[in-house]
């Protein structure tokens, strides 16, 4: 039993980092205002570049050190680079925010698959490549210094509060002699980095490999998460925890109760997601200005 | 010069994107441009048989691109086309497997049935935003995963035909089954039956009040809510609809070419059709002309992939790059009202 | 006297108008210059431009030092604690972080040295309109401004809260900073203002000493010519069409509060008070959109004017005549079946261009290319179009010029002379004063006096809007 329990643990964490990664993404990003849609791709995208620059970087039984690392920094750069287009398209075009978020979601998605095909000359999923191995766990640690650092940073700093007030009204932040666009840039920006870090951690950090379709949907329960979290790190991450502990549970299901069908609890964490959209919305209130252009 | 971004910015310059994202695909994959598209016309409209493989994929696409089409109208981004065409599929498949009746009234059944299918996963996402105020893109979104667990589930087992050997339901009665319009092709009256939706579906938004309702929660929430529209009643109405005319678009692949329900039914038709809707700027009758477009690019990625060697995901990246530009190209369209006075 | 801001020429155009048209405008150091127009005449864009928020197409501006503005709708996080919207941009640190116990005391010394007092800790949301205004002032004098432009600042205020902002700005004025007010309140301008100028389709066509001019000089020079009538008050008979009795709304700010009024058939009945008393959930329980206790009784159809054209009443991509059977679409005559009769609609909207001499190209232009005097036209004509036995008219002249405003309240006078009972709710005590037969003064939620059109007592009103009891 005690096992069991520990497995759980240990296996929600594992499976929360991604989610967690992309809902402080997404905290940041509607915090400026900028709803980002788009995390699911940039996720992809950052899971796939991650393997395309850890198989560049070195062969399986080259460099096992210089692979992952070099992988996780272009995962982030990727994810950011994207991140920086719907910041750029939602400010400066004044684009449908939601519309260029799934532009950018089947942008990736497709991209990935159609790179697993130029690249690695196979559809469906991509060599095997150097990846953290037993070093995962340092970012799930990071992870959690992200959260209390994005934490700090909307809560304690000038910029946090900058991109705050742009998120409530960016037409105060005009007033105050601050550039509102360029503040939504940045922290979308950053959404697409942190996206980028956490699809990466799925591709190179859990796994060795990128394969198609992979995110599975965390880009849009990071969405639920940020919701039900309140627009606050900190409770975004308790409810990545919250939906990373179903995923888990379906995996510890799987091997203890038999008369659960599989295909039954592949759905719980999407279920749970959905139980917990309805139950919060409502209840709490999302910035001002959040999706709206200015 | 006036006329000229006009122009641009409209429909031709969609389609002028559309080509030089592709010669760029192509050219990506080592495939010359001319090599590429005569390729791609040869595959789609090079003969009879090309054609109606071509309106085929058309069908495919503008059912749920028209459903799209009508909850996008109304304000509520329903990105859950792909489950909602999937459970379409599921009942029909399900229906259909055990329907003894004569075609004349098997096939209305069956079809009728995806409707309700699609209409109630549309509905379930209408009712969570109505009832709870659950964003609408997250719960059609989840829905998608659920109805593939559903669907996975009951072909896996309670509706496995004992016969087959892979995951899919017993085969459908033939009486199901929807006549071929073309002899010696897959094209049925499936195409009749989506063209006349989307001329219902204008009628509906431009003569009906629940279509003018559709458009006054689409354009202006607050305004419609102080003008005696039941918003919460149109939510759910509007992504039931939705769901519904998507579950028939799988309801007509299930009658019209498996002849049984399989989750290999959709190779992403419910994402494609958020593109092919948005090309038509929401309108059903350009949504007709757009998922030609986009039944010519699915209906030649085989073809493509075979003789310019270009990989049919290139065809997504495409999709996604022209959501991406249409939407800046609104801005472009609309920027010279931007006058603050 | 020292030039603070010196405009030279500027000109701004936008597709099909000219907003500003080779306009000169100097202003003192110490000065408090007003700048009047009607609404298009190009006044907030001259007053953008000054700010550097607009760039202008052709001419110069030049300021001695920074230029601060404030809004009409100020620009305030509401849900930010004061000092942060004061600091905003201009945070005190300490290493990487911002330095909470500074700002504070920041914000309390400059509320100190401008008289203005203010509790750095509170949430915008929670302040009545007239605290958050100072907000948004000391937000703009913290950046220690040589100019500082203000945009209809006393729109929001109470008459006894007016004199008091106007003490500030006055003694800021002594302090060398120049002052200009874009108002459309002419005795303010009289009365507060050293120098006006006026604008009419964009260019300066008058600028005068406060003190030498009048009113309706003003006027005239804004409108550019004799000001429109308003319709004749005919004698009506009166009979019972709206109670309202007891009826409470919500908690806070904006709540009815044992609410209880009359209006009879043949009448209008104009609530005065300043914004954020109630007014707005008074309309919504009337029209039925807000959940309340107590007993409201209507006889008859209503028609509304919405207090903003633009959120509420229009769907502005939309044609005229998609817009004028909007909130209509499920009536009887409309709703045929499951379709709209759109003949129906059309021939409405022809009635509605020629009654209310709706200028558009056509009915079928969106409504968001038509002026705001024509939109507005387009949603009055609407709320009276099937004559109805109750009209709530909300602010029904807002933000349009004088002839609209005439045309819009001789419609409103006519409806009541033919027997239509009007619930006038205004934030312009003058339009009050001109249209309606009873005045009743509303604070915090309730009545708090009531006045018949023959013994109107203008200053007893505006002490009862800003709370004090007689």
């Amino acid at each position: 039993m005690i096992a069991l329990i520990v497995t759980l643990v240990t296996l929600t964490l594992l499976k929360a980092t991604p989610i967690v990664y992309a809902a402080l993404g997404g905290v940041i990003s509607e915090r400026s205002g900028v709803v980002n849609i788009g995390l699911e791709g940039m996720m992809a995208a950052g899971a796939f570049s991650a393997v395309v620059a850890s198989n560049a970087v070195g062969s399986p039984d080259g460099n096992v050190v210089v692979g992952p690392i070099v992988g996780l920094i272009v995962g982030i750069l990727v994810g950011a680079l994207f991140g920086w287009i719907l910041g750029y398209a939602a400010t400066k075009f004044k684009v449908d925010q939601i519309v260029a978020g799934m532009g950018i979601n089947l942008l990736c998605a497709g991209g990935a698959a159609y790179g697993l095909v130029l690249i690695f000359n196979q559809p469906g999923a991509s060599n095997q490549v150097n990846s953290l191995g037993n070093w995962y766990w340092v970012l799930m640690v990071f992870a959690a210094v992200c959260a209390i650092g994005l934490h700090w940073l909307i809560y304690h700093t000038p910029w946090g509060l900058r991109v705050q007030a742009c998120g409530e009204n960016p037409h105060a932040v005009k007033s105050a002699g601050l550039n509102p666009l360029k503040l939504r840039v940045v922290a979308v920006t950053i959404s697409g980095a942190l996206a980028g870090l956490g699809g990466a951690f799925l591709s190179i950090g859990e796994l060795n490999l990128y394969s198609d379709q992979m995110t599975a949907g965390r880009g849009f329960i990071a969405l639920a998460a940020v919701i039900f979290g309140r627009w606050t790190p900190l409770g975004a991450t308790g409810a990545a925890i919250f939906f990373g502990f179903f995923e888990a549970l379906q995996f510890v299901l799987q091997g203890h109760v038999g008369w659960l069908p599989s295909d039954a609890m592949t759905a719980l964490p999407y279920l749970a997601a959905l139980v917990a959209l309805a139950g919060i919305t409502g209840r709490v209130r999302a910035p001002a200005s959040d999706g709206v252009p200015y | 010069m006036k006329q000229a971004r006009v122009l641009f910015s409209g429909p031709l310059g969609a389609f002028i994107l559309v080509i030089v994202l592709m010669s760029l695909a192509m050219i990506v994959a080592g495939a010359s441009p001319v090599d590429g598209f005569y390729a791609l016309i040869h595959g789609t409209l090079g003969g009879w048989p090309e054609v109606a493989e071509t309106l085929t994929q058309t069908t495919f696409l503008l059912l749920p691109a028209l459903g799209i089409c009508l909850a996008f109208r109304a304000g509520l981004f329903n990105i859950g086309a792909e489950g909602q065409l999937l459970i379409g599929g599921l009942l029909a498949g399900a229906i259909g497997a055990h329907l003894f009746a004569p075609a004349i009234v098997a096939i209305p059944i069956v079809l009728i049935a995806s409707m309700i299918g699609g209409g109630i996963w549309g509905g379930i996402a209408g009712w969570m935003k109505a009832r709870f105020g659950a964003n609408e893109i997250i719960a059609t979104l989840m829905l998608n995963f659920v109805a593939m667990s559903l669907a996975n589930y009951l072909v896996g087992g309670p509706l496995k035909s004992p016969l087959a050997t892979g995951a899919e339901t017993a085969p459908l009665h033939p009486n199901t089954w929807l006549p071929i319009l073309l002899p010696g092709t897959r094209l049925s009256i499936a195409l009749l039956v989506a063209l006349a939706i989307a001329v219902v579906l204008q009628f509906v938004f431009t003569r009906t009040v629940f279509g003018y309702e559709v458009r006054a929660i689409g354009e202006a929430p607050e305004a419609a809510r102080r003008n005696k529209v039941n918003i919460k009643r149109l939510t759910w109405l509007s992504l039931a609809v939705s769901g519904a005319i998507a579950g028939l678009g799988g309801g007509t692949i299930v009658t019209g070419e498996l002849h049984r329900f399989n989750t290999e039914l959709s190779p992403g038709y419910g994402f494609t059709a958020i593109a092919v809707a948005l090309v038509a700027d929401l309108n059903p009758l350009w949504v007709c002309v757009s998922a030609f477009g986009f039944g010519i690019l699915e209906a030649g990625a085989p073809a493509l992939q075979l003789k310019a060697n270009v990989p049919k995901d290139a065809i997504h990246v495409i999709e996604g790059l022209i959501i991406l530009v249409l939407a800046a190209r609104r801005y472009i369209s609309t920027r010279k009202e931007a006058a603050p006075i | 006297m020292d030039c603070a801001l010196q405009l030279r020429g500027i000109r701004k155009t936008y597709p099909g108008v000219v907003a500003v048209d080779n306009v000169d405008l100097e202003l003192y150091a110490g000065e408090i210059h007003a700048l009047v127009g009607e609404n298009g005449a190009g006044k907030s864009t001259l007053a953008n431009i000054a700010f550097g928020e607009v760039k202008a197409d052709a001419g110069s501006v030049k300021s001695s030092g920074t230029v601060g503005l404030v809004h009409q709708h100020f620009e305030l996080v509401g849900r930010l604690h004061v000092w942060q919207n004061i600091m905003l941009g201009r945070e005190p640190r300490k290493g990487f972080q911002i330095d909470v116990g500074a700002a504070r005391d920041r914000v309390r010394e400059l509320a100190r040295g401008n008289g203005l007092e203010i509790d750095p800790d509170a949430y915008v949301d929670d302040l009545p309109i007239g605290i958050q205004q100072r907000v948004e002032l000391l937000r703009e004098l913290e950046r220690e401004p040589s100019v500082l432009l203000l945009d209809e600042p006393t729109a929001a205020l109470a008459p006894a809260e007016i004199g008091a902002f106007f003490a500030t700005i006055t003694a800021l004025a002594k302090r060398g900073t120049a002052i200009m007010i874009v108002t459309h309140k002419l005795q303010e301008v009289i009365a507060y203002s050293n120098r006006v100028s006026v604008m009419r389709h964009g260019k300066i066509v008058a600028q005068m000493d406060s003190y030498s001019t009048t009113v309706d000089d003003i006027a005239k020079a804004m409108v550019g010519g004799e000001l429109p009538e308003v319709a004749q008050r005919e004698a009506t008979t009166l009979s019972p069409c709206l109670q309202v009795r007891d009826v409470r709304v919500g908690s806070g700010a904006g709540s009815l509060d044992a609410m209880t009024l009359d209006v009879r058939s043949g009448e209008i009945v104009g609530i005065a008070g300043v914004e954020g008393n109630g007014q707005t959930a008074l309309a919504d329980a009337i029209a039925g959109m807000l959940p309340y206790a107590g007993s409201i009784r209507r006889e008859g159809a209503l028609g509304i004017v919405p207090q903003d054209r633009h959120k509420e009443g229009l769907v502005m991509s939309w044609s005229i005549v998609d817009n004028v059977v909007f909130g209509r679409q499920h009536d009887p005559g409309i709703q045929k079946g499951l379709l709209l009769d759109r003949t129906r609609a059309r021939r409405d909207a022809q009635s509605i261009q020629e009654r209310f001499d709706v200028r558009a190209a056509s009915l079928d232009v969106a409504a968001k290319t038509l002026s705001g005097g024509n939109q507005q036209k387009v949603v009055v004509g609407r709320a009276l179009i099937d004559d109805p036995r109750l009209v709530i008219a909300y602010n029904p002249t807002r933000g349009i010029d004088v002839g609209a405003a005439a045309l819009v309240q001789s419609r409103l006078m006519q409806a009541r002379n033919g027997g239509a009972a009007i619930l006038l709710i205004s934030f312009e005590l003058d339009e009050i004063l001109t249209l309606a037969d009873r005045i009743l003064v509303m604070y915090r939620g309730a009545i708090v006096g009531s006045f018949d059109r023959a013994n109107v007592d203008r200053a007893t009103i505006g002490r009862l809007m800003a709370g004090s009891t007689r």
